[in-house]
């Protein structure tokens, strides 16, 4: 699988020549590895074209505040699932850059009631899975506009998949939990990245010029910034997280 | 004016008292009601005060718990956060179909709630969606209160618009993350007045920074109780439009107070009412039991009085009265009465000592007046004993022999006018000496005009020579004309005047005199009395002896046999009668 999305990067590189191709990958580890390609690539097709864009993202809003739903305290009959890093769940993006990028794919797993990772990125036409691994039935289903779907319910040890072809914001839901829930972002380009657990990030080749990134959380929100990338040189940028909600 | 009777007095008086007593009874027992009704009232909104609390808490729990189950609907949660995110992103545009979801959840859980106004709101709480009675005041878009902050109250009272909400919040999270809430309000208008009253048994109102948001108690009443002072904690008498009202705090909620009112003095009044109504059986049973019992006592008082008065005015009447039972009622009246009768018998004795001495006086005229004559000597006192013994036979009554008696002792008064010649002239008188002898039974009655006890006896003296058959003297009055007391003295005038002895004459046998009467009876005599005569004779001679034989010399038996030769000598009874009544 690897070394198919390496060829088609290389491929990719190699036709447009001196504009740097990226697609990016719904995992780090995807992204990772393309870029390494992709380097790899742009340095045998003869210097380096493109910028670099570094970064941190923080947020200050406590998201997950604990209130409660009911009147009467909570029983837990099972071990509390282990919460993911906020910090994962935000995705940086440059919202004006066009082009496209190969499909990949990705998976979202069912494990103890969650959908883990909450949040994937992954470009158009790509498809994700969705592994139920929980001992019971799972179900998925989406509302989101262009995108609606219902893959059903279906038991322990299954999996069943979907392909995005949208750039777009799908909203995924567990219509047995319903506390269940998940984001995928689809993108029709490759500039995308999802900060590491430390909140820093890095995209690679970047078309030199001004561009707006944008870091986006799906409940907290976005928030947008110019940027002015040069080739070869690396630009830092920094993001704060929360956008005040009634700025909208 | 005359003075009230005793019966009246005594009726007022105790109607008085009896009225005055109820009335004190009253103004102690209202005043008594008032202060018992006035805790009660306290007491009473008291406990409902923790009723309400204890209901309103578990209802509210309850409601939060129902709503929070409601809460965890997988459509409602991924349309709201579906429709969220998409308007969040500038480049999505919103998703009409995804707010209808939305509107179509609310209305669902609203209608299972029974909510009047239930909200599907962002995390600013801005309205997504509402339903229930009360949504569209809830528009989309309006602000439910503040943001949701980790410490804001589920409960909470919050001013929508124009309305003012008791509002629950439940949120809507995946996992830990909120995405939204659903607001639960529940209008605080004159409806959940209502309802307040009707849990607290009593009235109800809502307060807002001193104004009145709802309640059921109305007017001046109303406007009065925003002058209620809420940093005052506890229950509390509070005056409304004059009247006295206790009022307790149920519920205090952010800005908003809950009362419960009741009227004091309306409960009162009804308290009141219902003791004046039991006051009042008490009053007529009591005023029933005094009437009877002044009645009662009037009675034992009056009656003795009555009596006593009218055996005065029966003494100033000239008659006789035995002595008055004692009442024995009170030792008083006792003593009035025994007063009462001692002075009557001392009255009856003088009267009878005056009488005494009056009945002295003419019998001894009357004696003096047969004295004239040795030969109507004892005659009076004779024919008054035959007189008494003749009405004796004819069971007349004790009064009337009394009369009798008298009345024949006194029977010749009136020859004290006529001269001792003619009375004592032995041989036969002329017309003009008879004449005159006749005028004596009217001479009698006047004389005995002047005195006014003799009175009864006049009938005797005047008539005691009238005949039956009219030929009699002064009047020739016939058969029952004539008093039965004169005819009966007229029977034994004649007779005593037939078996005595006169200047002329000799006395006739006893036998030979009843023989003559009986002769005679009808005519001359009274026959009735005449048999009484008859009856009371054996009687008679006894009696009579002793004083026949004192008053003449010759025997019983010569005097009967002159009598017998003057009787056949002289035919003619005109004046044989005459002569025996010389």
């Amino acid at each position: 699988m690897r070394i198919h999305v390496g060829l088609i990067t290389a491929a990719l590189a190699l036709i447009v020549g001196a504009m740097p191709a990226g697609s990016a990958y719904a995992r780090i580890d995807a992204i990772e590895l393309w870029r390494d390609r992709a380097e790899a690539a742009v340095g045998r097709a003869g210097g380096q074209s493109g910028g670099r864009v570094t970064g941190s993202v923080k947020l200050t809003l406590a998201n997950s505040a604990p209130s409660s739903s009911s009147a009467y305290e909570r029983r837990s009959v099972g071990p509390r699932p282990k919460a993911q890093p906020e910090l994962r769940n935000v995705v940086i993006f440059f919202s004006d850059l066009p082009g496209k990028a190969a499909p990949t794919q990705a998976s979202i797993a069912q494990k103890d009631e969650q959908f883990a990772p909450h949040m994937v990125a992954v470009t158009a036409g790509s498809s994700v899975a969705f592994p139920n691994e929980d001992p019971f039935f799972h179900n998925v289903f989406s509302l989101s506009r262009g995108t609606s779907f219902n893959l059903g319910r279906y038991p322990s040890g299954s999996s069943r998949s979907k392909t995005f072809t949208r750039p777009g914001i799908v909203k995924v839901f567990c219509e047995i939990h319903s506390h269940m829930s998940a984001v995928i972002r689809v993108f029709g380009h490759g500039w995308f990245t999802v900060p590491n657990e430390e909140g820093t990030f890095a995209i690679d080749n970047v078309p030199p010029g001004d561009h707006t990134l944008v870091a986006w959380h799906e409940r907290i929100g976005e928030r947008r910034d110019r940027v002015t990338i040069r080739a070869g040189a690396a630009t830092q940028i920094n993001f704060t997280l929360p956008v005040l909600e009634d700025g909208q | 004016m005359r003075a009230p009777r005793l019966l009246t007095r005594a009726l007022v008086a105790s109607f008085l008292t009896v009225a005055l007593v109820l009335g004190a009874v009253f103004a102690v027992l209202s005043l008594r009601v008032r202060d018992q009704v006035r805790q009660s009232v306290a007491d009473n909104l008291a406990s409902a005060q923790q009723v309400f609390t204890k209901v309103d808490g578990r209802r509210h729990q309850d409601q939060r718990a129902s709503v929070a189950t409601l809460a965890e609907n997988p459509t409602l949660k991924a349309a709201l956060d579906t429709w969220l995110t998409e308007r969040g992103a500038a480049s999505e545009a919103t998703s009409q179909e995804l707010l209808a979801t939305v509107q179509r959840e609310a209305d669902k859980i609203a209608d299972r709630v029974g909510a009047d106004v239930l909200a599907v709101a962002d995390l600013s709480r801005r309205v997504v969606a509402a339903g229930g009675r009360l949504s569209a005041s809830w528009p989309r878009g309006v602000v439910i209160g503040q943001p949701i902050e980790v410490s804001s109250p589920s409960d909470r009272a919050v001013s929508v618009g124009s309305g003012m909400y008791h509002v629950v919040s439940v949120p809507l999270q995946f996992g830990e993350s909120p995405i939204g809430s659903l607001e639960l309000g529940t209008a605080l208008d004159a409806g959940y007045a209502r309802e307040l009253a009707d849990l607290s048994r009593g009235q109800a109102a809502i307060l807002s920074k001193g104004s009145v948001l709802a309640s059921t108690v109305s007017g001046p009443a109303a406007r009065d109780l925003a002058a209620y002072d809420v940093s005052q904690s506890g229950a509390r008498t509070m005056t409304l439009a004059g009247e006295s009202w206790a009022v307790q705090p149920l519920l205090q909620l952010g800005e908003v107070t809950f009362l419960a009112l009741a009227s004091i003095d309306r409960a009162a009044a009804g308290q009141t009412q219902a003791a004046l109504r039991g006051l009042a059986w008490v009053g007529l049973g009591a005023i029933g039991l005094a009437v009877i019992g002044s009645m009662w006592l009037a009675r034992t008082l009056t009656q003795p009085i009555d009596q006593l008065s009218k055996s005065l005015s029966a003494m100033t009447g000239d008659r006789a009265r035995d002595a008055l039972p004692l009442p024995g009622t009170s030792r008083e009246l006792d003593q009035l009465t025994n007063t009462f009768n001692s002075l009557l018998s001392s009255l009856a004795s003088a009267e009878a000592e005056a009488e005494a001495t009056y009945l002295g006086a003419v019998r001894a005229l009357a004696a003096a007046l047969d004295a004239r004559d040795p030969y109507t000597a004892g005659h009076s006192e004779r024919v008054s004993i035959f007189a008494v013994a003749m009405g004796e036979e004819l069971k007349l009554d004790s009064e009337s022999k009394e009369t009798l008696r008298l009345g024949a002792l006194l029977h010749d008064i009136g020859k004290i006018g006529v001269p001792d010649e003619i009375l004592r002239k032995a041989s036969a008188l002329s017309a003009a000496e008879y004449e005159t002898i006749k005028t004596h039974p009217s001479a009698g009655a006047r004389i005995l005009r002047s005195i006014p006890f003799l009175a009864p006896h006049i009938p005797i003296v005047e008539l005691h020579h009238e005949r039956p058959d009219g030929l009699g003297y002064p009047y020739g009055l016939r058969g029952d004309d004539i008093p039965l007391a004169a005819r009966i003295v007229h029977v034994a005038d004649a007779f005593d005047a037939m078996i005595s002895a006169r200047a002329y004459r000799s006395g006739r046998m006893p036998v030979e005199a009843i023989a003559e009467l009986r002769r005679c009876a009808g005519t001359d005599f009274d026959g009735p009395s005449v048999e009484a005569l008859v009856a009371a004779l054996p009687r008679l001679v006894a009696a009579a002896e002793p004083l026949t034989r004192s008053r003449i010399d010759e025997p019983w038996g010569r005097s009967v046999g002159t009598a017998r030769n003057r009787w056949s000598s002289d035919p003619s009874r005109a004046s044989n009668v005459v002569e025996t009544h010389r």
